[in-house]
This record gives structure tokens, C-alpha cells and sequence, in this order.
């Protein structure tokens, strides 16, 4: 998955959420071990500074973690990640929601035409 | 430690005309920054007067806490946007050149550039096109291990896949210890490798600010606030 | 850092040098091998080769100025400039690399003319016949002002070593002058060699007024009297020598402070 960073939001936030999306693909598998800063922050075509902010609001988070002697590795936390997953889905969801309520859709109308594409999907 | 590059009212004058007017800057090691602003602001002056091309008028300008000398030209590396090539020398013997005169640069790193680039050593350098001369150029700069490298306009003239290439080499090249500042009115390229940028127009200090705190708080990429405040 | 720079003026020049050096030899050799010794039986190659040698003669002197020229203008004042001011040493060690290669060039140029020369002038008896002459005159010489001949010949060759040396740094420092103006930077340059040649001349004559054996009274007196006359001629190189020398550096101290503290690369 290459890096997509847009141009008029901080590159920072935006590291933060490719990172997270990378965890919760599964690019990054739990437990797993990172690039270095360096190789990272070449890879994104981004300041290393900036890889490295990101890199450590992660950790705060817990998502990622930092060993003395061994670098930086995903977390094992099967559970944190699903939360974060979940996370995630919820916001994208209340978005689409929000987005939708504006586009003038009834809530059960708007279930059905899901129901409906999911279907068409899994043929 | 002290900070790479300091500036304490700058200004440099030609005669009648202002070049630079009272520049009060400090960069701390360890970042990328962007010296952004359009022709004739001042961008190269303050690189001239990093490198000892120029004399300040006023004020003062110290690198590591030393005034350009002797010193100071061990730890720059410079990238003036001129082709200071000459045309009797091959590529080889350009980089003994600087083998020569600079302790600390590395011609491994820089044949290994030139064979990235398909250059042959052997060329000589009146024989090569203009945009080869200038990744020649930076090869040469980029294989110094200096603590400060000054790159006036590297993106310039060059087309967009050197440019990539280029982009890399300065983010490859970057370590803790060594600093870069980019000169550039090409800002969208080079936005996401910046820590820092300094917008200067008609030789004052306009802003200074991290690229993320301008995409945080205008809302705008780098590229979009310069065009705004430079608009002509 | 010095020896360094030398080494490069020496490849960058010698690249222009050396094959003119070695193409006025060879066609000395031409010359002494198909024109037989006298003139009048020279034959039409035999002119044309001695026309070509005459020619490569000349073009290696204009070639030496051309270059002094063009090695401070290029390297120094042009884009050059801008790798060789950077490099991690002094201003006056630039000056003087290109300073010392050039009086080489100059030394060098009269050497070879001279070995071709005498390649062409070579015949059986005339090596011994001019060792004869000088010898004789040495002698000659010897008897009239003993030891003087060894001060004042000394003196002949640092005097002309030193008005080279002053030539050059002449020609620098009005390119360096040539240099501070925005535009018409040679016609600058040419108004710079002017005015600092005339200034020369005017520290020149004051400097004669005001040292001894010019202005002791009744000098015509020591003109009858053979010692003291060659005392004299030795005195007068030396001021001379030290003027020379003297204005020289100025000129040199001239050119480093405008190149150090007022360059101005385009």
C-alpha cells in the first residue's frame, strides 16, 4: 500500500492514520517488526522528523512499541487493534451517516439500499 | 548545542539596493528547511553570505558559532544554482578534486551515485548536458559529510523523475547531526520533506513555521499559503 | 593547501602549454634538419617550416599572457568562482597558486625558445666557439669589477625575477579592480592597469628622489671613478629590487582584499 498524503492536511496526522490503517490491514501484523525512522520516512517520502512524531504519538497510544536494543514493533494486543478497528469503522460510519441524513436518505431506506449492494457484492 | 546557523540583523546591501534587511534567524541542527520565496528575495544573498561569497554590510551571520571562514567551509557543503564545473576535467577527476580539498568527503557514495544516475566517470564534463552537470553538482555536494548543506534551487531545471530521484538523495542523506536548507520556489515538491520553512520576500524574514503547523492551523499546503502570500 | 592548488593550475594549464612547448621543439628540429646553414640556399619547405616555427614562437607568447589572463578571469571571477571560494582556504593562497604557476609558464616558455634556438643555430664547432666567447668575456668582465660580477648578476636575475613577479600581480589586481564595477568590467579593468601603472611609475621617481646616490651632491664626480660607478649600479638594483618587491606586495595585498572582502559573483 503506497502512502497517500494529502496536501492541506499536516503530514503528522496523516502518518498517524496510514500507519494505523497499515496495522489494521494487516501490512503491519501484529507483533511485527518496523523499518527504522529512516527507512520508514524514505519510503513515505516524508521528513524523518515528522516519521518520528508520528511514530512516537503511536506508542503513546500503545499501538506501537519501542524495545531498549531492538527498535520499534506492532503491538501484540490483539484486542487494542480490534478496538481500534472498531474505532475507525464507527467514524467512518457516522461520517457516511451524516453525509447521507444531508443527500436526504431515511434511515430504512438507506439500510435496504445496503443490504441490497452488499448482496450484489458477494456474487 | 549551538545552533547550526545563526543570523543577528543581517543586511546586506549593493550599493543603493537592499538585499537583505535585518534577517534574524536561528536554525537548530538536525532539519530540513525550506527558504521559500519568490526570485530577488534575498535567497541566494543569505547562502552567499553562509558561504563567504559575501560580506555582511550589517550584523552577522555565524555557522556553529564561527564566522565563515576557513572553518566553516569544512562543514558546509554548497549547491550554488550556477554550474561551477570547468570544462577540462573528467568526472573522475572532479571527484579527486574534492577528495582532495575536503577531508570528509566520501567518493565511494559518490560513484555509486553516478552509476544510480548512468554516469560515466570517464565523461568529460564539457561533453555533458546542462541537467547532467547539475546531478553531477549534487552528487558532489550530497557525497560531503558536512554538517550543513545549502542547496540553492536543486529542483530547478531538472525534469520531474531526477527530481524524485533527487528528493531521495537529500532525505538518504539526512542525519541527525547535518542540517539542510533548501532554497526553492518550487514548494509542492519538496513540501513533505521539510521540518521548517522560512518564507522571505524582498530580503525581510516573512514567516517562519512548521510545515504541519501551517497544514494545521491555515488549513492549506505550504505550496497553496506561499502562492496566497505572494501573489503578484 | 597551497601545493594543492598549484598542482591543479599545473593540469589545468599545462594541458595548453606542453603541446605547444613540444610542437616548437620538434619543428625546430624540422628547420635544423632541411635547411642547410646558409640562408641564401634555403628551398620553399625550408622557408615554410621556418615561417611555422617563427609563427608557433610568437603564438607561445601571446598563448602565455592569453592564459594568465583567462586562468584568474575564468577560475576566480567566473561560475568557477563559486567552487573555488568555497573550497576550506584562503583567498591570498588562490591568488598565489595561480601566481607562481604563471611565472613558471613565463620562465618556462623563455627556456624552451631558448633550447630551440640553439637546436636550430646547433652546428659543429659553435657550442665550443660560444663557451670560448664567454669564458673570455667573463674574464674580461672579471678583471674590471671582481667579485661584482657575481652581486650584480644575482641582482640581474632577482631584478628581472621580481619585475615579472610585479608584472603579474599588476594584471590581477586590475582584474580584481575590473571586477567591482557592474558592467564594463573590462573596460575597468583596462582603466585599472593604466592607473596602477602610472602610479607605479610616479612611487617610482619619488622613491628616486628620496634615496641616496641620487641625490648626493656632486655625483657627476663618482661617474670618473670606476669602483665607486659599479657601487652605484649595485645600489640602484637594490632599491630597485626592494621597490619592485615592495609595490608588488601592495598590489598582491590589494587583489586578496578585494577578492576577500568585496567579491560579488554573478
Amino acid at each position: 500500500m503506497p502512502w497517500e498524503l494529502k496536501t492541506d492536511r499536516p503530514i503528522y496526522t496523516q502518518l498517524i492514520e496510514q500507519i494505523e490503517l497499515k496495522i489494521l490491514s494487516g501490512l503491519y501484523p501484529l507483533g511485527s517488526r518496523l523499518p527504522s525512522v529512516r527507512d520508514m520516512a524514505q519510503e513515505a517520502a516524508v521528513n524523518p522528523n515528522t516519521m518520528q512524531k508520528a511514530l512516537a504519538k503511536l506508542e503513546e497510544d500503545g499501538l506501537i512499541i519501542t524495545h531498549r536494543t531492538s527498535g520499534r514493533s506492532i503491538t501484540e494486543d490483539a484486542e487494542m487493534v480490534k478496538r481500534l478497528k472498531n474505532k475507525l469503522a464507527q467514524s467512518q460510519i457516522r461520517d457516511f451517516l451524516e453525509r447521507m441524513q444531508l443527500l436526504g436518505f431515511e434511515q430504512e431506506e438507506l439500510l435496504a439500499t445496503i443490504e441490497g449492494m452488499i448482496k450484489e457484492m458477494r456474487k | 548545542m549551538s545552533p547550526i546557523l545563526e543570523c543577528h540583523g543581517l543586511t546586506k546591501k549593493f550599493g543603493s539596493t537592499t538585499a537583505l534587511s535585518n534577517i534574524n534567524l536561528q536554525i537548530e541542527r538536525g532539519q530540513i528547511i525550506g527558504l521559500l520565496g519568490p526570485n530577488g528575495s534575498g535567497k541566494t544573498t543569505l547562502l552567499k553570505l553562509a558561504n563567504e561569497l559575501l560580506t555582511p554590510t550589517e550584523g552577522s551571520i555565524h555557522i556553529d558559532g564561527k564566522k565563515p571562514g576557513i572553518e566553516t567551509k569544512k562543514i558546509v557543503s554548497y549547491l550554488p544554482e550556477k554550474t561551477y564545473l570547468n570544462d577540462w576535467m573528467r568526472v573522475q577527476q572532479i571527484i579527486d578534486f574534492f577528495a582532495d580539498f575536503y577531508d570528509n568527503f566520501n567518493p565511494g557514495k559518490a560513484y555509486d551515485m553516478l552509476k544510480r544516475l548512468n554516469i560515466d566517470p570517464q565523461d568529460r564534463l564539457k561533453t555533458l548536458s546542462k541537467g547532467t552537470k547539475e546531478k553531477v553538482q549534487l552528487i558532489l555536494v550530497m557525497s560531503r559529510e558536512a554538517e550543513l548543506y545549502l542547496l540553492d534551487e536543486p529542483i530547478g531545471g531538472v525534469d520531474p523523475a531526477a527530481r524524485d530521484y533527487i528528493l531521495e538523495t537529500i532525505l538518504s542523506n539526512y542525519n541527525e547531526n547535518a542540517t539542510m536548507i533548501i532554497s526553492t520556489h518550487l514548494i509542492a515538491d519538496i513540501e513533505k520533506i521539510l521540518d521548517y520553512v522560512v518564507f522571505i520576500n524582498h530580503g525581510q524574514i516573512v514567516l517562519t513555521s512548521t510545515v504541519d503547523d501551517i497544514r494545521d492551523q491555515k488549513g492549506k499546503s505550504v505550496d497553496a499559503l506561499f502562492r496566497e502570500v505572494f501573489k503578484c | 593547501m597551497l601545493r594543492k592548488l598549484i598542482k591543479y593550475e599545473f593540469k589545468a594549464t599545462g594541458r595548453v602549454f606542453l603541446p605547444f612547448f613540444l610542437s616548437l621543439l620538434i619543428f625546430a628540429v624540422i628547420n635544423k634538419l632541411i635547411s642547410p646553414a646558409d640562408p641564401e640556399y634555403w628551398g620553399f619547405p625550408a622557408a615554410i617550416s621556418m615561417v611555422i616555427y617563427i609563427m608557433i614562437m610568437v603564438g607561445m607568447f601571446v598563448m602565455t599572457t592569453i592564459i594568465m589572463l583567462q586562468r584568474f578571469y575564468r577560475n576566480l571571477l567566473s561560475d568557477e568562482g563559486y567552487l573555488m571560494f568555497t573550497l576550506p582556504t584562503k583567498t591570498w593562497k588562490l591568488i598565489a597558486s595561480k601566481l607562481v604557476m604563471s611565472i613558471f609558464w613565463i620562465i618556462a616558455s623563455l627556456a624552451v625558445a631558448f633550447l630551440s634556438i640553439l637546436i636550430i643555430i646547433y652546428q659543429k664547432g659553435v657550442f665550443m666557439e660560444s663557451w670560448r666567447l664567454l669564458t673570455e668575456g667573463y674574464r674580461t668582465i672579471y678583471e674590471m669589477i671582481g667579485a661584482s660580477l657575481y652581486t650584480i648578476t644575482l641582482e640581474i636575475i632577482i631584478g628581472s625575477l621580481f619585475t615579472l613577479v610585479f608584472g603579474i600581480v599588476l594584471v590581477y589586481a586590475s582584474m580584481a579592480i575590473g571586477h567591482l564595477f557592474n558592467r564594463h568590467k573590462i573596460l575597468a579593468s583596462f582603466g585599472a592597469f593604466i592607473a596602477l601603472n602610472t602610479l607605479a611609475q610616479i612611487l617610482f621617481s619619488l622613491f628616486c628622489q628620496i634615496t641616496p646616490g641620487f641625490a648626493w651632491p656632486g655625483h657627476e664626480l663618482y661617474l670618473q671613478n670606476m669602483p665607486n660607478l659599479i657601487t652605484l649600479i649595485q645600489v640602484f638594483f637594490l632599491y630597485g629590487i626592494l621597490f619592485t618587491g615592495l609595490l608588488s606586495a601592495a598590489y598582491f595585498a590589494l587583489t586578496n582584499y578585494i577578492l576577500s572582502k568585496k567579491l560579488n559573483l554573478e
